[in-house]
């Protein structure tokens, strides 16, 4: 596919933000009050302890930090755009995905991307600002730089496909408010959004091991603070590796299925 | 409200309960969604006390009164008077030029467009912490404490509603205040249920007078577990939570009135 048309189908969504400064407006005001608020949460919490399950107030600090803004990279009000799974499966057109000269999954491929790396933009701009104000620890080493960005990439594949897979939902069981819900859940709690998972009891810790959720942030964040060696890193990224394979063969799988579910109006 | 309505209201609810049974995969993930997301915040807050040997001077018993009464203050806000929060797209799509014609109130309307089937699993988490709190306390629940407690869920129902009638009625001129209302839960959500003193002053206070999330449960609690001297306001003023949300929903229900008076829809 030629890339002036891809880049098209990906600056849709940064478009339609760009052109909406209320919307911007609101979200620069949310992600720097929720960077103060959760900042100063864990300086208060750790006010009269040293270290707490191996973090030191340093690290548990950068870390709340990192994932309040890495949290800017998918929360964009992706109904305002009126082009989600759910919306065109509700008014029934989600047959004119499948009647444009550009594959469903791409278009939906393409859109994502676009979304994302505007979070992107917004997330490093808040990086630099809370690196350049000392909110938050700088990198261990360029090494360390490195991994946590390639570990960060391959987070956000896999996340893209978890979330791919609960809009496929929507093909089979027409609603996935709920579900969408229930993951948006399960991503904070078991990725370490809420508080990191070194906080939480081993069975915990063991349990999400075997979801992809800690894998999307948890692994990229730990191994930023230092709480994951680098030594250790390679078993990191290689777990997350094997997720985007799986997710992406399974979600491969339900498109070709959705497509049966599919009719266009009449029948 | 005249019986006919109350009989109205009921018949209306039992019909939007039947229609979300329509679903059924939908209906259940619905309820649990309400219980997980409860869930979230009990965690949380498990976590926490664990780690750090109390909070802002608070054992954990008492903190856990903070959860407990705002969870069970959201969970009846759910189920009487959620529907306000998320009517952003209600608005967007026009369906509240329709309520305008019909003979009924449009608050009333809203409130009955949907049966919130997520409030069940919100109250069975909320009801079973708020069992396990009042378990675990040491306090001695007098008939003025036990009295108070219920005042102050009330209190917190009608403050949650307040702030969330007061967004909704900024939707009514411009729909996309719909997304501070999902920032408002949020805030609610994480910051409402712990004790606020372990945060800096500036922010406490932002949390106090800017969005007066404090009062939903935090200085109620503070009250009832002695510490109300301790939160930063004036203890009458801590100890005044409930007034406050019963004042603050009457107020946002005027400022709806108003918003309505000003509505012009898509058609001016």
């Amino acid at each position: 596919m030629a890339v002036p048309y891809a880049w098209r189908a990906a600056r849709v969504t940064p478009l339609g933000e760009l052109h909406t400064p209320p919307r911007m407006t609101a979200a620069l005001l949310r992600l720097a009050v929720q960077v103060v608020l959760v900042a100063s949460l864990w300086h208060g919490l750790y006010a009269h302890t040293g270290t707490t399950a191996g973090m030191t107030r340093d690290q548990a600090v950068t870390y709340a930090v990192l994932a309040v803004l890495a949290s800017r990279l998918r929360e964009l009000d992706q109904y305002a755009a009126r082009d989600t799974v759910i919306q065109h499966m509700h008014f029934g057109t989600i047959v004119y995905w499948y009647l444009r000269p550009l594959s469903p999954q791409r278009y939906y491929a393409l859109r994502a991307l676009g979304e994302q790396l505007y979070g992107l933009a917004w997330a490093l701009a808040g990086f630099a600002i809370c690196l350049a104000a000392g909110v938050v620890q700088p990198p261990g080493s360029a090494a360390v730089a490195g991994v946590f960005g390639l570990s960060l990439l391959l987070g956000q594949w896999i996340l893209y496909y978890v979330m791919l897979a609960i809009d496929q939902l929507c093909f089979f069981t027409l609603r996935n408010n709920a579900a969408m819900l229930i993951l948006i859940f399960a991503q904070n709690l078991l990725s370490g959004v809420y508080a990191p998972l070194w906080f939480f009891p081993d069975w915990f810790v063991t349990l999400s091991g075997f979801l992809p959720f800690q894998a999307t942030l948890s692994v990229p964040l730990s191994l930023y603070v230092g709480r994951i060696p680098l030594s250790d890193a390679g078993p990191a990224l290689l777990v997350q590796a094997a997720w985007v394979v799986v997710l992406a063969l399974f979600t491969r799988l339900v498109w070709r299925l959705a497509a049966r579910q599919v009719i266009s109006q009449g029948g | 409200m005249p019986l006919k309505a109350v009989r109205l209201a009921w018949r209306i609810t039992r019909l939007n309960f039947r229609a979300q049974l329509e679903y059924r995969s939908e209906f259940l993930m619905m309820i649990a969604i309400g219980a997980v997301w409860q869930v979230s915040v009990i965690v949380f807050a498990t976590v926490l006390l664990t780690r750090f040997s109390g909070m802002g001077g608070w054992d954990s018993s008492d903190v856990l009164l903070i959860p407990a009464t705002r969870m069970l203050a959201h969970g009846l806000f759910v189920l009487f008077l959620g529907r306000m929060h998320g009517i952003g797209y209600f608005i967007q799509e026009g369906k509240i030029d329709v309520c305008l014609v019909r003979p009924m109130p449009v608050h009333l309307q809203v409130q009955l467009r949907m049966f919130p089937t997520n409030a069940i699993g919100d109250l069975t988490v909320a009801v079973a912490l708020m069992v396990g709190a009042l378990s675990r306390s040491h306090l001695d629940w007098t008939a003025g404490r036990t009295s108070y407690l219920i005042v102050a869920v009330l209190g917190g129902m009608l403050l949650e509603a307040a702030l969330f009638t007061a967004v909704a009625s900024a939707a009514l001129r411009f729909p996309a205040a719909d997304y501070w209302g999902r920032w408002l839960e949020e805030l609610l959500g994480t910051f409402g249920s712990y004790p606020l003193n372990v945060l800096p002053k500036a922010v406490g206070g932002l949390l106090t007078y800017g969005l007066p999330l404090a009062f939903v449960a935090y200085f109620p609690a503070a009250v009832l577990t002695g510490h109300g001297h301790d939160t930063g306001v004036p203890y009458w003023l801590a100890a005044a939570s409930p007034l406050l949300g019963l004042l603050a929903y009457a107020g946002s229900r005027l400022l709806w009135r108003w918003s309505l008076g000003h509505y012009t829809g898509v058609n001016g």
